[in-house]
């Protein structure tokens, strides 16, 4: 399991920097569209490690066809001169009747599988490239169906998950998924994150992917029990920390990580030819 | 026991952004904390970057946030990076616009928000942003971040010959490049 850290914005880069050199990480994950301003090259050149690339803001479920044929073709400048490990994006609503939403939404499972299926062909269509779809860390109980989603998403459009493995503990907290309806979709899934969460300020209490706390023990007991179907060749794990970033707090996760999995087989490659 | 649809987000996708419609579920229900929960967001995206409006509204900003929020929705504000503008635009009609107008603190922050999150929020190919104002002949430039080490900016120009006014409180204007070199004139606010 190679792991890595999200870089969302340049006033962590001296932080990202020292996490690769002291091979606490193996590549690092850009959030891409924050970047669409900086010259690709410059982007490329910024770390001396393997890149995947996150997409936030392409709203492929809302967007009309020029908008994201347009956003495709500066995605592809990045995807180009930085070769990533993988692309991934998001499957929530942005928005609701062209409103806002400032916390996303989760779709409805069971009733916009089709209508998302096709958004989806067209978006990977669009892009010219695999994409990798991130799970919702459900709160009402619908997400209940979101495994299932998943697993014939990836069946019928040849897409990715990018599988978050604390969004799966939420989703588990708040409205009961089964960590097991999750097997196959972990099965079938190369790349990761996990994060922090923390309560909501009310009750009854449900829990929030907040990227600003340490990984909680019922997330590293999934990763562990979890642990055999998660690890494979090529696999990846982005640490997402985006509040709270303290250096020290982020290694003791990133060791906990790296205790569970092991060196990298790729590290392991590494440290035997420098040996 | 509830009786409306709660069953997904989706069953709720109307009062995430509505303190009236929240008050219809029950405050001891998952559906009324995972509301709250998005409401506290619009809550915090005002005045965690606008304090200053604590001092108009009172420390929990509640006889601001609330009314604006009705207005917005009986408006059909889009709540994109607008948002704070919109907030300006209400207070210049609420009892506040005496206070709101005293000192132009509160505009300053407002605009630079609205910049700020212009550049955080847009996908297009502009580079930067300029917000002008009647009540002011400062601008304001958000630009979207232009080095992998840097982050997004924002400036506030006192332009020595100043721009006409926009015909509404707030116009604004989008540039290509890193450079404010035009005034392709105002464009109004989309709700």
């Amino acid at each position: 399991m190679r792991l890595g850290f999200n870089f969302t914005l340049g006033d962590t880069y001296d932080m990202v920097q020292r996490l690769i050199a002291e091979r606490h990480i193996d590549y690092c994950e850009f959030l891409i569209d924050n970047f669409f301003c900086v010259d690709p090259n410059e982007l490329a050149k910024a770390f001396d490690c393997p890149i995947g690339l996150h997409i936030m803001y392409s709203k492929f479920l809302e967007a009309d066809r020029p908008t994201l044929v347009d956003f495709a073709a500066r995605l592809r400048d990045y995807i180009d001169a930085l070769n990533p490990i993988y692309v991934s994006d998001h499957i929530l609503r942005f928005s609701h009747e062209g409103r806002a939403f400032f916390h996303l939404g989760e779709i409805d499972y069971s009733t916009e599988y089709e209508f998302v299926r096709d958004k989806v062909l067209q978006w990977q269509e669009i892009v010219g490239q695999r994409i990798h779809f991130e799970n919702y860390p459900s709160i009402m109980d619908g997400g209940r169906e979101a495994p299932a989603f998943f697993e014939r998403l990836m069946k019928e459009t040849g897409a990715g998950v990018l599988f978050d493995a604390s969004n799966a503990v939420c989703s588990n907290r708040n409205c009961g998924t089964p960590f097991e309806a999750w097997r196959n979709v972990i099965a079938g899934a190369q790349h990761f994150h996990v994060a922090g969460y923390r309560q909501s300020l009310i009750e009854p209490f449900i829990s929030l992917d907040t990227h600003a706390e340490a990984l909680a023990p019922d997330t590293m007991s999934f990763l562990e029990n979890f642990r055999s179907v998660f690890d494979k060749p090529g696999a990846t794990m982005t640490y997402e920390r985006d509040d709270q970033i303290e250096f020290d707090d982020i290694v003791a996760d990133l060791k906990l990580l790296r205790n569970l999995f092991g060196v990298a087989e790729e590290r392991r490659h590494d440290l035997a030819v420098s040996a | 026991m509830l009786s409306l649809p709660s069953r997904t987000d989706r069953d709720l996708y109307p009062a995430l952004m509505s303190p009236v419609l929240c008050a219809n579920y029950p405050a001891d229900h998952k559906a009324f904390v995972r509301i709250d929960v998005s409401l506290r967001i619009y809550w915090h995206t005002l005045f965690d970057i606008c304090p200053e409006l604590l001092e108009l509204s009172g420390p929990d900003g509640m006889s601001i946030f609330r009314p604006f929020m009705a207005w917005a929705g009986e408006k059909k504000l889009a709540f994109d990076w607008s948002y704070y503008l919109w907030v300006y635009v209400w207070l210049r009609q609420s009892p506040f616009k005496e206070r709101l107008l005293a000192d132009d603190k509160y505009l300053r922050s407002i605009m630079a928000a609205s910049a700020a999150r212009w550049a955080i929020l847009d996908r297009g190919r502009d580079c930067g942003i300029v917000i002008g104002c009647a009540d002011t002949k400062n601008l304001v430039i958000g630009w979207k971040c232009r080095s992998v080490r840097l982050g997004r900016e924002i400036e506030l120009i006192e332009p020595e010959e100043p721009l006409p006014a926009p015909p509404d409180i707030f116009g604004y204007f989008t540039l290509q490049s890193f450079e404010l070199d035009i005034f392709p004139g105002w464009q109004s606010l989309a709700r």
